[in-house]
């Protein structure tokens, strides 16, 4: 798979997020896209009539009982009768909607392309409900009748990770620590905390051997996107050039079998994300990425479960299967460390409104690599790029995105 | 007054600015920050067809285990599939001994809504002889939880009481 036309290439102009919390009872989906997507025009210094296309992200139409929200997105934020398209791959379904508006615009179908996504995860059904909806994204004939349910199809993966490799508990104990910590230098996080590995461990057992803190939490929240050719940017962007210029360098997506069960012997197994070391191989290989842990100076990873972070930075290449843990302790991806990890604090700390997710994973390598972080949470530029992953299922779907800074 | 007119009226409150220190000029949105939460049933039941599938549960009825394999490459896929993914052969079906092996598990102390299932519980993927695939279930009768240990030998057991779904004639326990 290669890039056709090198001359053809794609910015990010902008990005906004709403604030993440555990209920948004002061709007639904249509506001909080509104708040997200009025930071990014204004972000990215262009009008909502110049732009050209919009792409819808969000997962599950149970949520917010609503069919085809994106038509009401999109004409919310006066964008009819332009053309509007919806992406939708579970959790990876903002990583998906960023490499659609690539795809979109490398095509010559549109040069400017703004992308949306909400999800409507909050406290109106009670969350043993939100975890049903949830699980009817695995297989509902043949996992969900046996009481399958996601935090359980986790956990059966990391007791193999365990196994495997020894990965102790406290190791990705260790991860929500970090996760949270970062949190609380985003004011738009839900869940900032200051907390310790015997907090996490200590916390209630949910499914051994995650425990509560271990878990992501379900958010409302919206992010979005503005993407656009150089010479779309030069015309309609009072910002261009007078920001740091970021441009989509690489994109790569993966998938596996919907069920676990069905996944290959020795790899991936039920340990590993095969889609992901696919996504990666096809990103890396676009943007030149040789070496991640060097080539990158950030790198958003889902972490919907501590353990998944762990998996996720061995199938990512950041090093070999089975060393995420003792990493992890020597506080490699630490803010500070060789290469920072969820600085916006993840899943765990920032939230997972699974259709903004990975939205707003590229609103934080954004203002990373801008350096517009918050100072105790802005990263050091030697590499000027950064990288995000988004994973949806059990890793039945996986994109990775690459942003890299051009000065 | 009038809102009593309303039957699946929940309440009425006023709905805090959740980025108040994010605006310079105030609250952008005060203007709209009385709120109504109201309750909105909805109900969906299916006549669910499960098709090519329908033999490996009518034999589970019968105690037998049966998985599919391909005629062409060998492989037998212990959750049956009429179509083998690797070689797009159409598989026929193949009866297992219902013997196994526990590849991985996890134990739950809290359960999604819909599954009428005693916590804690125990979920499993199970390398069942014969099969080169996993199969997915609950392990019951294990007696304490430490016994529980990847590698154990476990077995296909057989319900003799009313299910609600054909899935659940089978389970998993050691064996
Ligand atoms: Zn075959």
């Amino acid at each position: 798979m290669e890039v056709m036309d090198r001359k053809r290439r794609v910015f990010v102009l902008g990005g906004g997020v709403s604030k993440f919390a555990a209920e948004r009872a002061d709007g639904n989906m249509r506001d909080w896209i509104n708040e997200a997507v009025l930071e990014a025009l204004a972000d990215a210094g262009v009008r909502i009539e110049d732009i050209e296309h919009s792409t819808t992200s969000y997962f599950s139409d149970h949520f917010d009982k609503q069919l085809k929200a994106g038509a009401i997105f999109h004409d919310n934020i006066g964008m009819c009768p332009k053309p509007n398209v919806r992406v939708e791959g579970g959790g990876a379904t903002g990583g998906l909607a960023i490499r659609n508006a690539y795809a979109y615009i490398m095509s010559g179908l549109c040069d400017s392309m703004i992308v949306f996504g909400a999800e409507n995860m909050g406290r109106h059904v009670p969350s043993d409900v939100a975890q049903q909806f949830i699980a009817l994204a695995s297989d509902t004939d043949w996992e969900v009748q046996v009481a399958g349910f996601y935090i359980a199809y986790y956990a059966m993966m990391m007791v193999a990770h365990m196994e495997r490799y020894g990965t102790k508990e406290e190791q990705f104990a260790l991860v929500s620590v970090k996760n949270h910590r970062n949190a609380m230098y985003n004011p738009k996080a839900h869940y900032p905390m200051d907390i310790t590995v015997e907090d996490v461990m200590k916390s209630r057992m949910i499914t051994y051997p995650y425990k509560l803190l271990d878990n992501c939490l379900l958010s409302d929240g919206a992010a979005c996107l503005i993407f656009a050719t150089e010479e779309w940017a030069k015309k309609h962007s009072a910002y261009w050039e007078k920001k740091p210029t970021i441009e989509v360098t690489g994109t790569g997506c993966g998938t596996d079998f919907m069920r676990m069960a069905d996944r290959p012997f020795p790899y991936p197994g039920i340990t590993h994300f095969r889609g992901k070391r696919t996504a990666a191989e096809q990103a890396y290989r676009m943007a030149g990425v040789k070496n991640p842990r060097e080539d990158f100076d950030c790198f958003e990873v889902h972490d919907a479960y501590s353990g998944v972070e762990l998996v996720s930075y061995e199938d990512l290449g950041f090093c070999k299967e089975g060393e995420s843990g003792p990493l992890a302790e020597r506080g490699v991806f630490d803010l500070g460390g060789e290469l920072p990890t969820n600085t916006s604090g993840g899943l765990i700390g920032f939230g997972h409104p699974v259709g903004a997710t990975g939205l707003a994973q590229g609103v934080e390598v954004l203002r990373q690599l801008r350096q517009e972080a918050h100072p105790k949470r802005q990263v050091e530029l030697n590499a000027k790029r950064g990288g995000m992953d988004s994973h949806g299922g059990t890793g039945t779907f996986c994109v990775v995105n690459i942003f890299e800074r051009r000065d | 007054m009038g809102l009593e007119l309303v039957e699946n009226l929940l309440e009425v409150f006023t709905a805090e600015d959740p980025m108040a220190f994010d605006h310079p000029q105030g609250d952008p949105w005060s203007d709209f920050r009385e709120i109504m939460r109201v309750e909105w049933k909805v109900e969906f039941k299916y006549r669910h067809v499960l098709g090519k599938y329908s033999k490996f549960f009518i034999e589970l009825a019968n105690h037998r285990f049966l998985a599919t394999e391909c005629g062409n490459c060998g492989k037998v896929w212990a959750i049956p599939r009429p179509l083998c993914p690797d070689c797009l052969h159409v598989t026929t079906w193949k009866e297992l001994p219902g013997t196994g092996t526990l590849e991985s598990f996890s134990v739950s102390y809290f359960v999604p809504a819909f599954m009428k299932v005693e916590t804690p519980y125990v979920l499993a993927m199970v390398k069942l002889d014969g099969a080169d695939t996993l199969f997915t279930h609950q392990l019951r009768n294990y007696g304490d939880l430490e016994k529980i240990k990847v590698g154990m030998p476990v077995k296909v057991a057989y319900t003799v009481e009313k299910v609600s779904h054909p899935m659940l004639l089978m389970w998993f326990e050691p064996a």
